[in-house]
């Protein structure tokens, strides 16, 4: 296999990392919570992403009425809304998007990961502890061959899910559904592969929804609440979300300009309706 | 004969469709490109062949990378090929 080739280097590097963690190494967990290690460091690298993601994301907090009004100015043509939301983004220098590139990352370690976990016995030594929190038997052997294998790919695609709950920001209501429904999917593939692999998609799974309540934390969903509310019911609600200011302001006209593409979207609505 | 030489492209987009329903959908986010990576790699071995679609792709997938800027950036106003 090509792809094996390519990838020998990669497969070189977790072994030795697998080592170092490992019963004979520096660090010396058992071999399952060594891949649990391997793969929260893999994830540690790419915080950094995750933290100008978030400063991303916040900074994007600002601009959301525009991107409101964005959206519903291509509320029909995606492509056009699209493009005009990326243009936006990158004018004002924020995106909510992460890149491919590391992301893309983690399938090598991921396949290196397999390829590693298929010879197991280059790496582990024959006394080795292989089982796992006394549940699973033997970590390098199929998923269905324990019932702990099950388990584990319970708890697979609950965290899928979770995850995909978390990132998926920025996808449309089809591609969210296929994401929830294909998890379940992958379940009969998944089954054949080495109890290892599926621990470190649970534990990656896992570290994204943490990452995402984090993030969720860090960046409140609907701070731009008062403009999206005006509309409706403008008097009233600008006095609940200003306070005492808008009281004294009488600031229905300071809100007229988020509130004007609220009122184009509302008929909208109704015309794609019918 | 065209079509023909059609196949290792229509190949490539292929594996790109097998990416976006196996490993990415396990890699959900989307792309601070439009159109996505994944789609740009199609669009590029659909109009310019396997191997130049390959390098555009490639290409692509480095630049989206966490110091870049994203933006719009369609497949045909690439100026590595002309």
């Amino acid at each position: 296999m090509i792809v094996a080739h390519i990838l020998t280097p990669l497969e070189n590097i977790l072994s030795a990392i697998l080592d170092w963690l490992g019963p004979q190494g520096t660090v010396g967990l058992t071999w399952a919570w060594s891949i649990v290690a391997l793969t929260v460091i893999v994830r540690l690298l790419m915080v950094p992403l995750a933290v100008k993601q978030i400063h991303s994301m916040q900074a994007m907090q600002a601009h959301m009425p525009e991107m409101k009004a964005i959206q519903q100015r291509y509320k029909n043509d995606k492509q056009k809304r699209n493009e005009e939301l990326m243009k936006f983004y990158r004018d004002n220098n924020v995106n909510p998007a992460a890149p491919c590139l590391p992301l893309l990352f983690q399938f090598p370690v991921f396949i290196a990961l397999y390829l590693v976990l298929r010879h197991p016995d280059d790496l582990m030594h024959a006394g080795d502890q292989r089982s796992w929190l006394y549940i699973v038997p033997d970590i390098t052997e199929h998923a269905n061959a324990h019932w702990s294998g099950y388990v584990l790919l319970v708890i697979y695609v609950a965290s899928q899910l979770a995850s995909t709950y978390f990132m998926s920001t920025t996808m449309d209501r089809t591609q969210r559904t296929l994401m929830m429904i294909l998890p379940v999917a992958f379940v009969p593939v998944l089954v054949n592969f080495p109890v290892g692999l599926v621990l470190y998609w649970v534990t990656t799974n896992l570290w994204t929804v943490g990452q995402g309540v984090i993030t969720r934390r860090l960046v409140p969903k609907k701070p731009p609440a008062p403009p999206k509310r005006s509309s409706r019911t403008p008097p009233k609600s600008e006095v609940e979300a200003d306070g005492a200011k808008a009281v004294d302001d009488s600031a229905p006209e300071q809100q007229a300009v988020p509130a004007a593409p609220k009122r184009v979207r509302r008929k909208k609505k109704k015309k794609a309706r019918r | 004969m065209t079509t023909i030489l059609k196949v290792p492209a229509y190949l490539g987009v292929g594996l790109v469709y097998l990416y976006r329903y196996t490993f990415g959908v396990l890699m959900p986010g989307g792309c601070k490109y439009h159109p996505s990576c994944s789609q740009y790699a199609i669009d590029a071995l659909r109009r310019y062949g396997l191997v130049r679609g390959i390098v555009l792709a490639g290409w692509r997938l480095l630049r989206c990378n966490p110091w870049s800027k994203g933006g719009v950036d369609y497949a045909e106003q690439q100026r590595l090929f002309r």
